[in-house]
């Protein structure tokens, strides 16, 4: 039967109708912001990092960082153009350097990911205790205000509830105002009435020699975490050329701004020289005493705990994808990557869920400090598994390019990744030799090496994975980091909409 | 008034009533993923008496005759409308749109579906199955195209194969005898290829969506 024949071209109805559900740049961005959880980090990691690490550079590396992002985004962003796919590191990597790499990178991303996830009850835990105990009068331990979050994670996660999206944006802009209004009234109010620029000079980001780098930018690289989600959505976006790339830089110029500011505005309220010893009195308030104690600094603190649950509960969606994307393809236990009833991946989501609950009560049973040891630690330990995967990642893409040029410029398949690549290589090594000044505990502590040693035995086992797979299961071997559309032989279909 | 349990014989129709409960009419699926499901079955009862086929990924006219019916009809006018060949993701993406209500509207029209009892709170009308044993019943045709072969389990066992990609495992595991997920499978290497590729080009749009958050 032929076709209906026409004599001038007719815009196609398909795919103005598809257009229309597509997503722009503001969706794209708006996610990975909501994936950034602004409060928790300039509430909750700021000041812990000033405290724990006695470092006051940190204004000066969120600054850095974000330009040593932004030159990793250029090949990352590149990259999305060939390759759709939601674990984007790890189809990357696999893609790039081979699959058994990329089954690697996989559990490494998993272990990264699942850290920050965990992390983040070590600050609800003792903060939702503090106000229950200021407010309502209630005096529960913070493993049990741990445990209650959890346990609404975990139902909500199952039963594929999610914040809504409007809820998720008031809440962001609230966020994003109160840190802005507090670092405004902040840096309007210096200590001994003179601004200091200190912390933001590079000379902060040596001040006890080059290892305060390396440290410095693990704590800034965990505040960025959030911005290398844009490529998940890129089959869903407008123009897989343009949405991802500008929601990616549009986010670090933000983050960036917001951070540096709200760090600098603590350090110059507090005193250079006294911030450390005020985040130890103070810890979040440090954030929330910019401005005085008033309706901003308790309106601050209720959304400190609403950002930490929104983040908590994204972070357990991500972590289930990434579990289920890992079961499609059989790098995880096949079971993992199927859905129940209402296509609800049940596996998925119990493994992450069954994961917090380990950490909280090992942490409860244990009686360590929450904030510093629960959500510094596994949050920075997060942040540099995520340092890693750039790391390897930028080398990836290096490769890719090089076997075929896409039609990509020699800065976005050459340069950027290779400056991405040493800087950030240069970062993992400061990072590993004074991991003990970034958890605060004397050099030769155990967790200051088994910490970052975590991720050697998860690569170490991906890569034998990697390696029986090849051997014993050649069929699924072929399809990792391929997605779901390996199954159907065809191009990512971002690829075909830049044609 | 009874209906033969033999449903209306549409591929579609049948996808939708394993898709929802057979007495409450409740769907068992998140509304993209019905969606979704819905259009690779209006795309699988075009392709069965060949009117179109896959090739290559995209969906092409074929020799076959045109439908009688009209949805389908719509359809195939829709497909051979464009100006140039679209992929199947295309084609599933758009058809989901309105392929729910579109399907309940023909089961409504056939008899096999009635609107709930009870106050509307929104504008969308609620189903419910008219009986529940013919709403059933295509489950049970899945389950007899396990045991049988030949041109007759065709559309059964491509049922079967769409149900599966779009998030009925589930249900069928539950009313199949144990064992017949993996039967499914070995048996959807039968079909054709371009029917085998309709359910691997679904279940790929099915999990995109819920890994980019659509879902």
């Amino acid at each position: 039967m032929p076709r209906t024949p026409t004599t001038a071209p007719k815009p196609s109805t398909v795919s103005r109708a598809l257009a229309r559900d597509r997503l722009g740049v503001p969706s794209v961005l708006f996610f990975v912001m909501a994936g950034v959880a602004p409060l928790t980090v300039a509430a909750g990691v700021i000041p812990t990092a000033y405290q724990t690490t006695g470092l006051t550079g940190i204004p000066a590396a969120f600054l850095v960082i974000a330009v040593i992002l932004a030159i990793f985004s250029s090949g990352y962003v590149a990259m999305t153009r060939r390759i759709t796919h939601s674990g984007a590191f790890y189809a990357f990597i696999s893609r790039g350097l081979g699959r058994v790499t990329g089954v690697a990178a996989a559990l490494i991303a998993l272990l990264a990911y699942s850290f920050l996830q965990a992390g983040l009850y070590g600050a609800f835990g003792p903060n939702a205790a503090s106000e229950a105990a200021a407010h309502l009068h209630i005096h529960a331990p913070w493993w049990a205000w741990a445990l209650g979050a959890w346990a609404v994670v975990a139902v909500l996660g199952l039963l594929r509830v999610d914040i809504t999206g409007r809820v998720l944006g008031v809440l962001l802009c609230a966020e994003l105002l109160v840190i802005v209004a507090e670092t405004v009234l902040g840096l309007a109010h210096p200590a001994g009435g003179h601004l200091s620029f200190a912390t933001l000079s590079p000379a902060a980001l040596t001040s006890a020699g080059f290892g305060t780098f390396g440290v410095l930018a693990v704590v800034a690289v965990l505040g960025y975490v959030g911005f290398e989600q844009a490529p998940v959505l890129a089959e869903e976006a407008k123009n897989a050329k343009r949405t991802v790339p500008a929601a990616t830089y549009l986010a670090l110029g933000m983050i960036a701004v917001v951070y540096a500011g709200a760090s600098w505005a603590m350090a110059g309220h507090a005193g250079t020289s006294h911030v450390v010893a005020a985040a130890g009195q103070e810890g979040p308030g440090l954030l929330f005493g910019l401005g005085g104690s008033n309706i901003l600094s308790q309106a601050a603190q209720w959304l400190f705990l609403t950002s930490l649950f929104a983040a908590a509960l994204s972070f357990h969606n991500c972590v289930w994808r990434y579990i289920f994307a890992l079961g499609r393809e059989n790098v995880l236990p096949a079971a993992l990557g199927r859905t129940g009833g209402n296509n609800i991946p049940k596996a998925a989501s119990l493994v992450q869920s069954v994961t917090g609950l380990a950490v909280i009560t090992g942490y409860a049973l244990t009686g360590q400090n929450p904030m510093e040891r629960l959500f510094f630690w596994l949050g920075t330990t997060g942040g540099y598994g995520i340092l890693l995967l750039l790391t390897v990642t930028s080398v990836a893409i290096i490769a890719f390019f090089a076997r075929d040029p896409h039609g990509e410029n020699m800065w976005r398949r050459l340069i950027a990744p290779a400056l991405a690549a040493i800087l950030l290589g240069g970062i993992v090594v400061l990072a590993t030799l004074h991991y003990a000044t970034l958890l605060g505990v004397p050099a030769g502590a155990p967790a200051a090496w088994v910490l970052p040693a975590s991720y050697g035995a998860v690569a170490a086992t991906g890569l034998a994975w990697g390696l029986v797979l090849k051997i014993r299961r050649p069929q699924a071997y072929a399809a990792i980091g391929l997605g779901p559309h390996a199954v159907t032989g065809q191009a990512a279909p971002a690829a075909e909409r830049t044609r | 008034m009874t209906r033969p349990l033999s449903g209306t014989g549409r591929l579609a129709d049948d996808l939708y009533l394993v898709a929802h409960h057979e007495i409450t009419g409740k769907p068992h699926l998140q509304p993209r993923a019905l969606g979704l499901g819905l259009a690779g079955g209006l795309l699988g009862e075009l392709m069965l008496p060949g009117t179109i086929r896959l090739s290559s990924g995209l969906v092409v006219l074929g020799n076959g005759t045109p439908p009688g019916e009209e949805l389908s009809r719509s359809v195939l006018h829709q497909i051979a409308g464009e100006r140039e060949d679209l992929p199947a993701r295309d084609w599933l993406l758009f058809l989901a749109r309105t392929a729910p209500r579109d399907m309940a509207g023909r089961l409504a029209q056939a008899g096999y579906l009635t609107p709930a009892p009870g106050r509307r709170l929104s504008r969308s009308p609620r189903w419910v199955p008219a009986d529940p044993d013919c709403a059933f019943a295509p489950l049970v045709r899945v389950k007899a195209a396990l045991n049988t072969r030949g041109p007759a389990a065709r559309q059964p066992l491509l049922l079967g194969g769409l149900a599966a990609a779009c998030g009925l495992g589930h249900q069928l595991s539950l009313y199949l005898p144990p064992g017949a997920g993996h039967h499914l499978d070995q048996a959807a290497w039968d079909l054709d290829p371009g029917l085998q590729e309709l359910i691997a080009q679904t279940k790929a749009v099915v999990d995109s969506a819920l890994l980019a958050h659509r879902l």
